[in-house]
Protein backbone atom coordinates (compact mmCIF):
# COMPACT_ATOMS: atom_id res chain seq x y z
CA UNK A 1 0.00 0.00 0.00
CA UNK A 2 1.27 3.60 -1.16
CA UNK A 3 1.74 5.24 2.54
CA UNK A 4 1.56 8.72 1.34
CA UNK A 5 -0.23 9.80 -1.86
CA UNK A 6 -0.25 13.23 -3.13
CA UNK A 7 -1.91 14.06 -5.87
CA UNK A 8 -2.72 17.86 -7.61
CA UNK A 9 -2.15 20.18 -4.82
CA UNK A 10 -2.34 23.75 -5.44
CA UNK A 11 -2.72 26.74 -2.83
CA UNK A 12 -3.18 30.50 -2.48
CA UNK A 13 -2.07 32.64 -0.12
CA UNK A 14 -3.59 36.15 -1.59
CA UNK A 15 -2.04 36.66 -4.77
CA UNK A 16 1.02 34.04 -3.84
CA UNK A 17 0.62 30.63 -5.72
CA UNK A 18 2.50 28.31 -2.95
CA UNK A 19 1.35 25.04 -4.62
CA UNK A 20 1.00 24.30 -8.14
CA UNK A 21 -0.61 21.11 -8.98
CA UNK A 22 2.12 19.15 -6.42
CA UNK A 23 1.82 15.14 -7.05
CA UNK A 24 4.02 12.62 -5.94
CA UNK A 25 4.34 9.46 -3.74
CA UNK A 26 6.03 7.86 -0.96
CA UNK A 27 6.22 4.12 -0.73
CA UNK A 28 7.08 1.78 2.33
CA UNK A 29 10.87 1.55 3.12
CA UNK A 30 11.04 4.65 1.52
CA UNK A 31 13.22 8.03 2.66
CA UNK A 32 11.78 10.46 -0.29
CA UNK A 33 13.66 13.91 -0.62
CA UNK A 34 11.71 17.18 -0.98
CA UNK A 35 14.12 19.54 -1.95
CA UNK A 36 13.30 23.35 -2.45
CA UNK A 37 14.94 26.26 -1.55
CA UNK A 38 13.32 28.57 1.16
CA UNK A 39 9.74 29.85 0.04
CA UNK A 40 9.52 27.27 -2.17
CA UNK A 41 6.63 25.30 -0.90
CA UNK A 42 7.55 22.65 1.23
CA UNK A 43 6.20 24.14 4.77
CA UNK A 44 3.10 24.21 3.34
CA UNK A 45 2.91 20.76 1.39
CA UNK A 46 3.89 19.18 4.55
CA UNK A 47 1.09 21.34 6.27
CA UNK A 48 -1.41 20.19 3.89
CA UNK A 49 -0.50 16.65 4.32
CA UNK A 50 -1.13 17.10 8.03
CA UNK A 51 -4.34 18.97 8.18
CA UNK A 52 -3.25 22.07 9.11
CA UNK A 53 -3.57 24.04 5.69
CA UNK A 54 -6.47 23.34 3.81
CA UNK A 55 -5.65 22.96 -0.12
CA UNK A 56 -7.76 24.62 -2.50
CA UNK A 57 -7.67 21.81 -4.95
CA UNK A 58 -5.96 18.37 -5.22
CA UNK A 59 -6.19 15.28 -2.49
CA UNK A 60 -3.80 13.79 -0.03
CA UNK A 61 -4.14 10.10 0.84
CA UNK A 62 -2.20 9.15 4.01
CA UNK A 63 -1.88 5.44 4.93
CA UNK A 64 -5.21 4.62 2.67
CA UNK A 65 -7.22 7.44 4.59
CA UNK A 66 -8.50 10.01 2.14
CA UNK A 67 -9.43 12.01 5.22
CA UNK A 68 -6.32 12.35 7.01
CA UNK A 69 -8.29 12.45 10.36
CA UNK A 70 -7.09 11.70 13.57
CA UNK A 71 -7.46 8.44 13.52
CA UNK A 72 -4.82 8.03 10.31
CA UNK A 73 -2.50 10.82 12.30
CA UNK A 74 -2.06 7.99 15.01
CA UNK A 75 0.50 6.51 12.54
CA UNK A 76 2.27 9.52 11.51
CA UNK A 77 4.89 11.70 12.94
CA UNK A 78 5.37 15.35 12.22
CA UNK A 79 8.45 17.54 13.17
CA UNK A 80 7.32 20.89 11.95
CA UNK A 81 9.91 23.04 10.30
CA UNK A 82 9.58 26.34 13.01
CA UNK A 83 9.13 23.83 16.02
CA UNK A 84 7.68 25.59 18.63
CA UNK A 85 6.89 23.88 22.19
CA UNK A 86 5.79 24.64 25.39
CA UNK A 87 8.51 26.32 27.50
CA UNK A 88 7.45 26.06 31.12
CA UNK A 89 6.89 22.43 30.80
CA UNK A 90 10.29 20.24 31.18
CA UNK A 91 11.36 18.34 28.21
CA UNK A 92 10.78 14.62 30.07
CA UNK A 93 6.95 15.92 30.65
CA UNK A 94 6.63 17.12 26.86
CA UNK A 95 7.59 13.65 25.94
CA UNK A 96 5.30 12.47 28.14
CA UNK A 97 2.73 14.49 27.30
CA UNK A 98 2.68 14.16 23.44
CA UNK A 99 3.20 10.35 23.65
CA UNK A 100 -0.49 10.35 25.68
CA UNK A 101 -2.16 11.87 22.27
CA UNK A 102 -1.25 8.02 21.14
CA UNK A 103 -2.44 5.63 23.70
CA UNK A 104 -2.41 2.57 21.12
CA UNK A 105 1.13 3.41 19.87
CA UNK A 106 3.57 3.59 23.15
CA UNK A 107 6.61 5.64 22.82
CA UNK A 108 9.37 2.25 21.86
CA UNK A 109 11.22 4.03 20.64
CA UNK A 110 12.05 6.75 22.74
CA UNK A 111 15.04 5.64 25.11
CA UNK A 112 17.13 4.43 21.56
CA UNK A 113 16.47 8.02 20.37
CA UNK A 114 17.94 9.74 23.46
CA UNK A 115 21.02 7.48 23.37
CA UNK A 116 21.15 8.23 19.39
CA UNK A 117 20.46 11.93 19.99
CA UNK A 118 22.82 12.50 22.74
CA UNK A 119 19.87 13.71 25.24
CA UNK A 120 20.72 13.48 28.71
CA UNK A 121 18.56 12.85 31.70
CA UNK A 122 20.16 16.05 33.05
CA UNK A 123 18.88 17.92 30.01
CA UNK A 124 15.62 16.52 30.21
CA UNK A 125 14.96 17.65 33.51
CA UNK A 126 15.07 21.07 32.62
CA UNK A 127 12.41 23.20 31.69
CA UNK A 128 12.12 23.43 27.63
CA UNK A 129 12.55 27.29 27.83
CA UNK A 130 15.96 26.78 29.31
CA UNK A 131 17.42 24.35 26.49
CA UNK A 132 19.06 25.60 23.45
CA UNK A 133 17.81 25.46 20.06
CA UNK A 134 19.75 22.38 19.12
CA UNK A 135 18.62 20.72 22.25
CA UNK A 136 15.00 21.70 21.42
CA UNK A 137 15.18 20.98 18.25
CA UNK A 138 16.15 16.70 19.67
CA UNK A 139 13.21 16.43 21.75
CA UNK A 140 10.94 17.88 18.98
CA UNK A 141 13.05 14.91 16.60
CA UNK A 142 12.07 12.38 19.87
CA UNK A 143 8.62 13.61 20.14
CA UNK A 144 8.26 12.64 16.02
CA UNK A 145 9.19 9.89 16.08
CA UNK A 146 9.25 8.51 19.39
CA UNK A 147 6.00 6.19 18.84
CA UNK A 148 7.62 4.61 15.71
CA UNK A 149 5.59 6.04 13.66
CA UNK A 150 4.50 3.94 9.96
CA UNK A 151 4.87 7.46 8.07
CA UNK A 152 7.23 10.37 9.41
CA UNK A 153 7.46 13.68 7.83
CA UNK A 154 9.90 15.67 8.36
CA UNK A 155 10.53 20.01 8.00
CA UNK A 156 14.48 20.58 8.22
CA UNK A 157 15.08 18.06 10.40
CA UNK A 158 18.40 18.94 11.40
CA UNK A 159 18.37 22.68 11.79
CA UNK A 160 20.63 23.21 14.90
CA UNK A 161 22.13 19.72 15.13
CA UNK A 162 26.02 19.77 15.11
CA UNK A 163 27.34 17.38 12.61
CA UNK A 164 27.90 14.37 14.83
CA UNK A 165 24.12 14.40 16.13
CA UNK A 166 23.27 15.02 12.26
CA UNK A 167 25.20 12.09 11.35
CA UNK A 168 23.17 10.02 14.14
CA UNK A 169 20.18 11.38 13.10
CA UNK A 170 20.61 10.32 9.41
CA UNK A 171 21.41 6.68 10.36
CA UNK A 172 18.34 6.49 12.75
CA UNK A 173 16.22 7.33 9.65
CA UNK A 174 17.71 4.39 7.31
CA UNK A 175 17.48 2.18 10.28
CA UNK A 176 13.60 3.28 10.13
CA UNK A 177 13.54 2.83 6.90
CA UNK A 178 14.72 -0.31 6.42
CA UNK A 179 12.32 -1.91 8.89
CA UNK A 180 9.74 -0.82 6.15
CA UNK A 181 8.40 3.19 7.65
CA UNK A 182 8.19 5.73 4.87
CA UNK A 183 9.78 9.06 5.36
CA UNK A 184 9.49 12.32 3.88
CA UNK A 185 12.48 14.19 4.34
CA UNK A 186 11.84 18.36 3.53
CA UNK A 187 14.86 20.34 3.05
CA UNK A 188 16.97 23.10 1.41
CA UNK A 189 20.36 21.23 1.49
CA UNK A 190 21.39 18.90 -1.49
CA UNK A 191 23.96 17.52 0.42
CA UNK A 192 21.62 16.16 3.26
CA UNK A 193 19.13 15.00 0.71
CA UNK A 194 21.72 13.06 -1.42
CA UNK A 195 23.27 11.56 1.85
CA UNK A 196 19.81 9.98 2.91
CA UNK A 197 17.15 10.05 0.66
CA UNK A 198 16.54 7.44 -2.11
CA UNK A 199 13.81 9.52 -3.94
CA UNK A 200 13.68 13.10 -4.55
CA UNK A 201 10.81 16.02 -5.67
CA UNK A 202 12.65 19.20 -6.42
CA UNK A 203 10.48 21.97 -5.74
CA UNK A 204 10.47 25.64 -6.58
CA UNK A 205 8.15 28.58 -6.73
CA UNK A 206 5.20 25.62 -5.47
CA UNK A 207 5.93 23.92 -8.74
CA UNK A 208 7.87 20.32 -8.31
CA UNK A 209 10.06 20.29 -11.03
CA UNK A 210 11.23 17.05 -10.94
CA UNK A 211 10.52 13.49 -9.07
CA UNK A 212 13.63 11.30 -9.93
CA UNK A 213 15.63 8.81 -8.19
CA UNK A 214 19.10 10.03 -6.20
CA UNK A 215 21.11 8.48 -9.08
CA UNK A 216 19.66 10.46 -11.63
CA UNK A 217 20.05 13.54 -9.73
CA UNK A 218 23.44 13.00 -9.07
CA UNK A 219 24.11 12.69 -12.77
CA UNK A 220 22.33 15.77 -13.85
CA UNK A 221 24.26 17.74 -11.72
CA UNK A 222 26.88 20.03 -13.24
CA UNK A 223 29.38 20.42 -10.20
CA UNK A 224 32.46 23.15 -10.23
CA UNK A 225 36.00 22.06 -10.00
CA UNK A 226 38.67 24.82 -8.90
CA UNK A 227 42.31 23.08 -9.53
CA UNK A 228 45.74 24.62 -9.23
CA UNK A 229 48.52 22.91 -11.23
CA UNK A 230 52.57 23.18 -10.38
CA UNK A 231 52.69 24.57 -13.64
CA UNK A 232 50.74 25.71 -17.12
CA UNK A 233 47.55 24.09 -17.03
CA UNK A 234 47.41 20.70 -19.63
CA UNK A 235 46.08 21.39 -22.36
CA UNK A 236 42.74 19.62 -24.00
CA UNK A 237 40.92 19.65 -20.37
CA UNK A 238 37.71 20.84 -22.05
CA UNK A 239 37.82 17.72 -24.36
CA UNK A 240 37.86 15.02 -21.24
CA UNK A 241 34.62 13.21 -20.96
CA UNK A 242 32.21 14.74 -18.64
CA UNK A 243 34.07 18.01 -18.55
CA UNK A 244 31.11 20.51 -20.13
CA UNK A 245 32.97 23.72 -19.74
CA UNK A 246 37.01 24.94 -18.87
CA UNK A 247 38.58 28.03 -17.94
CA UNK A 248 41.59 27.92 -17.85
CA UNK A 249 44.46 30.96 -16.83
CA UNK A 250 48.20 29.72 -16.89
CA UNK A 251 48.14 27.69 -13.80
CA UNK A 252 45.25 27.81 -12.65
CA UNK A 253 42.05 26.12 -14.26
CA UNK A 254 38.21 25.88 -13.11
CA UNK A 255 36.04 23.03 -14.77
CA UNK A 256 32.38 22.13 -14.91
CA UNK A 257 31.79 18.47 -14.27
CA UNK A 258 28.51 16.59 -15.14
CA UNK A 259 28.26 12.89 -14.32
CA UNK A 260 31.05 10.66 -13.70
CA UNK A 261 34.06 12.22 -12.14
CA UNK A 262 36.70 9.69 -12.82
CA UNK A 263 37.79 10.14 -16.26
CA UNK A 264 38.75 13.92 -15.37
CA UNK A 265 40.58 12.39 -11.93
CA UNK A 266 42.11 9.84 -14.31
CA UNK A 267 43.71 12.92 -16.65
CA UNK A 268 44.51 15.33 -13.71
CA UNK A 269 46.92 12.02 -11.75
CA UNK A 270 49.07 12.72 -14.87
CA UNK A 271 49.92 16.28 -13.79
CA UNK A 272 51.45 17.78 -10.75
CA UNK A 273 48.75 19.36 -8.96
CA UNK A 274 49.38 21.60 -6.18
CA UNK A 275 45.94 22.44 -5.27
CA UNK A 276 42.26 21.22 -5.88
CA UNK A 277 39.30 21.89 -4.74
CA UNK A 278 35.82 20.21 -5.12
CA UNK A 279 32.58 22.59 -3.57
CA UNK A 280 29.85 20.98 -2.30
CA UNK A 281 26.83 21.12 -5.00
CA UNK A 282 24.27 23.84 -4.77
CA UNK A 283 20.37 23.36 -4.71
CA UNK A 284 21.03 26.54 -7.77
CA UNK A 285 23.03 23.65 -9.85
CA UNK A 286 20.01 21.31 -9.96
CA UNK A 287 17.87 23.68 -11.13
CA UNK A 288 20.15 24.95 -13.75
CA UNK A 289 20.08 22.26 -15.50
CA UNK A 290 16.12 21.66 -14.52
CA UNK A 291 15.26 24.56 -16.24
CA UNK A 292 17.40 23.98 -19.41
CA UNK A 293 15.98 20.65 -19.83
CA UNK A 294 12.33 22.26 -19.39
CA UNK A 295 13.40 25.21 -21.48
CA UNK A 296 12.28 27.98 -18.39
CA UNK A 297 14.18 30.53 -17.18
CA UNK B 1 -12.63 16.47 24.30
CA UNK B 2 -9.26 15.36 25.07
CA UNK B 3 -8.51 14.84 28.37
CA UNK B 4 -4.55 14.62 27.67
CA UNK B 5 -4.87 18.45 26.48
CA UNK B 6 -7.48 18.90 29.26
CA UNK B 7 -4.36 17.90 31.30
CA UNK B 8 -2.35 20.36 29.62
CA UNK B 9 -4.56 23.07 30.13
CA UNK B 10 -4.85 22.54 34.09
CA UNK B 11 -1.14 22.83 34.67
CA UNK B 12 -0.98 25.49 32.40
CA UNK B 13 -3.17 27.66 33.57
CA UNK B 14 -3.94 26.35 36.90
CA UNK B 15 -2.12 29.30 38.77
CA UNK B 16 -4.02 31.95 36.71
CA UNK B 17 -7.21 30.53 37.26
CA UNK B 18 -6.68 30.10 41.15
CA UNK B 19 -5.38 33.55 42.17
CA UNK B 20 -7.93 35.49 39.76
CA UNK B 21 -9.97 33.09 42.45
CA UNK B 22 -8.62 33.79 45.44
CA UNK B 23 -8.37 37.56 44.65
CA UNK B 24 -12.12 37.65 43.60
CA UNK B 25 -12.80 35.90 47.13
CA UNK B 26 -10.71 38.50 49.16
CA UNK B 27 -12.08 41.04 47.57
CA UNK B 28 -15.58 40.27 47.97
CA UNK B 29 -14.62 39.54 51.48
CA UNK B 30 -13.30 43.16 52.08
CA UNK B 31 -16.50 44.57 50.57
CA UNK B 32 -18.58 43.01 53.82
CA UNK B 33 -15.95 44.29 56.07
CA UNK B 34 -16.35 47.59 54.68
CA UNK B 35 -19.72 47.72 54.65
CA UNK B 36 -19.41 46.13 58.35
CA UNK B 37 -17.16 48.09 59.97
CA UNK B 38 -17.77 51.86 58.68
CA UNK B 39 -20.99 53.28 57.69
CA UNK B 40 -20.02 53.61 54.17
CA UNK B 41 -23.87 53.90 53.34
CA UNK B 42 -24.09 57.27 55.24
CA UNK B 43 -21.19 58.17 53.45
CA UNK B 44 -22.42 57.47 49.63
CA UNK B 45 -25.21 59.18 50.77
CA UNK B 46 -23.95 62.13 51.83
CA UNK B 47 -21.28 61.74 48.58
CA UNK B 48 -24.22 61.34 46.42
CA UNK B 49 -26.03 64.59 47.11
CA UNK B 50 -23.37 66.96 45.92
CA UNK B 51 -23.41 65.20 42.18
CA UNK B 52 -26.18 66.28 39.86
CA UNK B 53 -29.67 65.11 40.31
CA UNK B 54 -29.37 63.13 36.56
CA UNK B 55 -26.42 60.79 38.06
CA UNK B 56 -28.16 60.46 41.72
CA UNK B 57 -30.61 58.20 40.62
CA UNK B 58 -28.91 56.11 39.06
CA UNK B 59 -26.06 55.80 41.68
CA UNK B 60 -28.02 54.98 44.32
CA UNK B 61 -30.79 52.28 42.60
CA UNK B 62 -28.57 50.97 40.02
CA UNK B 63 -25.58 50.74 41.99
CA UNK B 64 -25.73 50.80 45.72
CA UNK B 65 -29.48 49.28 45.89
CA UNK B 66 -30.97 52.51 47.71
CA UNK B 67 -27.85 52.22 50.12
CA UNK B 68 -28.54 49.22 51.54
CA UNK B 69 -25.93 46.67 53.05
CA UNK B 70 -26.80 44.10 50.91
CA UNK B 71 -26.87 46.68 48.03
CA UNK B 72 -23.82 47.63 48.91
CA UNK B 73 -22.83 44.31 48.88
CA UNK B 74 -24.51 43.32 45.80
CA UNK B 75 -22.56 46.45 44.22
CA UNK B 76 -19.28 44.62 45.41
CA UNK B 77 -20.15 42.54 42.26
CA UNK B 78 -20.54 44.83 40.36
CA UNK B 79 -17.34 47.32 41.10
CA UNK B 80 -14.62 47.59 38.39
CA UNK B 81 -12.47 45.07 40.34
CA UNK B 82 -14.78 42.32 40.42
CA UNK B 83 -15.63 42.63 36.39
CA UNK B 84 -12.60 43.54 35.62
CA UNK B 85 -11.21 40.45 37.96
CA UNK B 86 -13.81 38.16 35.62
CA UNK B 87 -13.12 39.78 32.42
CA UNK B 88 -9.19 39.18 32.51
CA UNK B 89 -10.17 35.39 33.19
CA UNK B 90 -12.99 34.82 30.62
CA UNK B 91 -10.89 37.23 27.64
CA UNK B 92 -7.73 35.39 28.64
CA UNK B 93 -8.95 32.13 28.48
CA UNK B 94 -10.78 32.65 24.90
CA UNK B 95 -7.76 34.57 23.88
CA UNK B 96 -5.57 32.47 24.48
CA UNK B 97 -7.15 29.14 22.97
CA UNK B 98 -6.15 29.52 19.39
CA UNK B 99 -4.74 33.00 18.77
CA UNK B 100 -2.19 32.84 21.46
CA UNK B 101 -1.78 29.09 20.81
CA UNK B 102 -0.84 30.33 17.20
CA UNK B 103 1.40 33.23 18.05
CA UNK B 104 3.00 30.75 20.37
CA UNK B 105 3.23 28.64 17.63
CA UNK B 106 2.25 25.18 19.41
CA UNK B 107 -0.82 24.63 18.21
CA UNK B 108 0.87 23.24 15.04
CA UNK B 109 2.79 20.77 16.93
CA UNK B 110 -0.45 20.22 19.11
CA UNK B 111 -2.68 19.80 16.12
CA UNK B 112 -0.30 17.88 14.07
CA UNK B 113 -1.25 15.02 16.69
CA UNK B 114 -4.33 12.66 16.31
CA UNK B 115 -6.43 15.44 17.85
CA UNK B 116 -9.29 16.69 15.98
CA UNK B 117 -10.29 19.93 15.85
CA UNK B 118 -13.63 19.17 17.36
CA UNK B 119 -11.76 17.79 20.56
CA UNK B 120 -9.09 20.86 21.15
CA UNK B 121 -12.03 23.44 20.86
CA UNK B 122 -13.83 21.07 23.18
CA UNK B 123 -10.86 20.70 25.94
CA UNK B 124 -10.75 24.96 25.66
CA UNK B 125 -14.49 25.38 26.07
CA UNK B 126 -14.40 22.34 29.09
CA UNK B 127 -11.10 23.90 30.83
CA UNK B 128 -12.69 27.59 30.46
CA UNK B 129 -16.20 26.85 31.99
CA UNK B 130 -14.66 25.03 34.92
CA UNK B 131 -12.25 27.77 35.75
CA UNK B 132 -14.94 30.47 35.57
CA UNK B 133 -17.51 27.87 37.75
CA UNK B 134 -14.24 27.94 40.09
CA UNK B 135 -14.15 31.89 40.27
CA UNK B 136 -17.61 32.38 40.37
CA UNK B 137 -17.91 30.09 43.62
CA UNK B 138 -14.91 31.39 44.99
CA UNK B 139 -16.38 34.90 44.65
CA UNK B 140 -20.19 33.90 46.70
CA UNK B 141 -17.84 31.68 48.88
CA UNK B 142 -15.77 35.10 49.59
CA UNK B 143 -19.54 36.73 49.92
CA UNK B 144 -21.11 34.43 52.23
CA UNK B 145 -17.84 33.71 54.20
CA UNK B 146 -17.71 37.74 54.87
CA UNK B 147 -21.47 38.10 55.55
CA UNK B 148 -21.21 35.52 59.07
CA UNK B 149 -17.69 36.98 59.79
CA UNK B 150 -19.13 40.35 60.02
CA UNK B 151 -22.51 39.87 61.24
CA UNK B 152 -24.16 41.02 58.00
CA UNK B 153 -26.98 39.44 57.09
CA UNK B 154 -26.97 36.74 54.55
CA UNK B 155 -28.32 36.24 51.01
CA UNK B 156 -31.20 33.65 50.74
CA UNK B 157 -29.48 30.88 48.61
CA UNK B 158 -32.09 30.95 46.04
CA UNK B 159 -30.99 34.36 45.23
CA UNK B 160 -27.30 33.48 45.71
CA UNK B 161 -27.20 30.44 43.14
CA UNK B 162 -29.74 32.28 40.90
CA UNK B 163 -26.73 35.00 40.88
CA UNK B 164 -24.26 32.47 40.86
CA UNK B 165 -25.48 31.26 37.42
CA UNK B 166 -26.39 35.38 36.23
CA UNK B 167 -22.72 35.64 36.72
CA UNK B 168 -20.94 32.65 35.39
CA UNK B 169 -22.91 33.23 32.27
CA UNK B 170 -22.06 36.71 32.00
CA UNK B 171 -18.93 35.65 32.21
CA UNK B 172 -19.00 32.43 29.87
CA UNK B 173 -20.47 35.10 27.02
CA UNK B 174 -17.46 37.11 27.48
CA UNK B 175 -14.72 33.73 27.11
CA UNK B 176 -17.23 32.74 24.01
CA UNK B 177 -16.96 36.43 22.31
CA UNK B 178 -12.88 36.74 23.00
CA UNK B 179 -12.82 32.28 21.90
CA UNK B 180 -14.75 33.40 18.38
CA UNK B 181 -12.55 36.78 18.04
CA UNK B 182 -9.48 34.14 18.90
CA UNK B 183 -10.43 32.06 15.95
CA UNK B 184 -9.65 34.89 13.64
CA UNK B 185 -6.44 36.24 14.79
CA UNK B 186 -3.18 35.00 15.06
CA UNK B 187 -1.71 37.93 18.00
CA UNK B 188 -3.07 37.12 21.28
CA UNK B 189 -2.57 40.80 22.38
CA UNK B 190 -4.74 42.17 19.42
CA UNK B 191 -7.57 39.72 20.07
CA UNK B 192 -7.53 40.14 23.62
CA UNK B 193 -7.48 44.54 22.99
CA UNK B 194 -10.23 44.35 20.69
CA UNK B 195 -12.00 41.89 23.14
CA UNK B 196 -11.21 44.59 26.49
CA UNK B 197 -12.61 47.39 23.93
CA UNK B 198 -15.68 45.69 23.33
CA UNK B 199 -16.42 44.60 27.18
CA UNK B 200 -15.62 48.53 28.26
CA UNK B 201 -17.89 49.65 25.45
CA UNK B 202 -20.54 47.61 26.99
CA UNK B 203 -20.11 48.44 30.15
CA UNK B 204 -20.07 52.90 29.30
CA UNK B 205 -23.04 52.13 27.06
CA UNK B 206 -24.80 50.21 29.59
CA UNK B 207 -23.98 53.28 32.60
CA UNK B 208 -24.79 56.04 30.10
CA UNK B 209 -28.01 54.08 29.21
CA UNK B 210 -29.02 53.57 32.34
CA UNK B 211 -28.73 57.84 33.18
CA UNK B 212 -29.59 59.14 29.91
CA UNK B 213 -33.09 58.35 28.37
CA UNK B 214 -31.54 59.10 24.81
CA UNK B 215 -29.37 56.51 24.89
CA UNK B 216 -31.26 53.68 26.51
CA UNK B 217 -32.89 51.71 23.41
CA UNK B 218 -28.70 50.66 23.15
CA UNK B 219 -29.21 49.19 26.63
CA UNK B 220 -30.52 45.94 25.69
CA UNK B 221 -27.63 45.33 23.10
CA UNK B 222 -24.92 45.41 25.98
CA UNK B 223 -24.01 42.06 27.98
CA UNK B 224 -23.87 44.73 30.91
CA UNK B 225 -27.57 44.38 30.35
CA UNK B 226 -28.11 41.00 32.03
CA UNK B 227 -25.81 40.61 34.90
CA UNK B 228 -28.01 41.85 37.86
CA UNK B 229 -26.60 41.34 40.92
CA UNK B 230 -28.64 44.56 42.56
CA UNK B 231 -31.71 42.85 40.90
CA UNK B 232 -31.22 39.20 41.46
CA UNK B 233 -29.57 40.05 45.48
CA UNK B 234 -31.49 42.46 47.02
CA UNK B 235 -35.28 42.79 45.17
CA UNK B 236 -34.79 38.89 43.99
CA UNK B 237 -35.56 38.46 40.62
CA UNK B 238 -35.26 35.96 37.98
CA UNK B 239 -32.96 35.44 35.44
CA UNK B 240 -34.84 33.54 32.77
CA UNK B 241 -34.64 36.22 30.82
CA UNK B 242 -31.03 36.91 31.33
CA UNK B 243 -29.67 33.20 31.29
CA UNK B 244 -31.37 33.35 28.15
CA UNK B 245 -30.07 36.00 26.25
CA UNK B 246 -26.56 35.27 27.91
CA UNK B 247 -27.15 31.56 26.65
CA UNK B 248 -27.68 32.64 23.31
CA UNK B 249 -24.60 34.93 22.80
CA UNK B 250 -22.44 31.37 24.33
CA UNK B 251 -23.83 29.14 21.80
CA UNK B 252 -24.01 31.58 18.68
CA UNK B 253 -19.99 32.91 19.90
CA UNK B 254 -19.33 29.08 19.85
CA UNK B 255 -20.93 28.49 17.09
CA UNK B 256 -19.33 30.93 15.17
CA UNK B 257 -16.17 30.11 16.37
CA UNK B 258 -15.78 26.22 15.16
CA UNK B 259 -17.23 26.93 11.64
CA UNK B 260 -14.52 29.66 11.30
CA UNK B 261 -11.36 27.56 12.93
CA UNK B 262 -13.17 24.16 11.15
CA UNK B 263 -11.56 25.10 8.06
CA UNK B 264 -8.87 27.78 8.96
CA UNK B 265 -5.47 27.41 8.00
CA UNK B 266 -2.84 27.02 10.92
CA UNK B 267 -0.67 28.26 12.50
Amino acid sequence: MTVLEVSGLAKRYGRVRALRGVSFTVEPGEVFGYLGPNGAGKTTTLRVITGLVRADAGAVRLLGDGSRGAQARERVGYLPGEMHLYGAMTARSLLDHFARYRPHRPPVLRERLLAALDLRESELARKVKWLSHGTRQKVGLVIAMQHDPDLLLLDEPTTGLDPLVQHGFRNLVRELAARGRAVLFSSHVLSEVEAVCGRVGVLRSGELLAVESIETLRARLVRRLDVRFLGAAPAGLSTVPGVTRAEVAGGQATLWLKGDVNPLLAQLAQCPVEHLVFPEPQLEDVFLDLYRQSGTS
Amino acid sequence: MNGNLLRLLVTRHAAFVAASAVLLAGFQFLICAAVASVDVAGALSTLVQSVPPLFQSFVSSQLFGGFSKSGLLAFGWAHPIAQALGAALAITLGTQAVAGEAEAGTIEFTLSQPLSRRAYLGAHVTFALASLTALTLAGIAGTVIGQRTYGLEPFAAGRLLRFGVDYLLFQAAWFSLAFFLSTWGREAGRVALLAFLLAIVSYLIHVIGSMWEAWRPLVPWTLHAYFKPQEILVQGAGIARPAVVLLGVVAVSLAGAWLRFRGRDLP
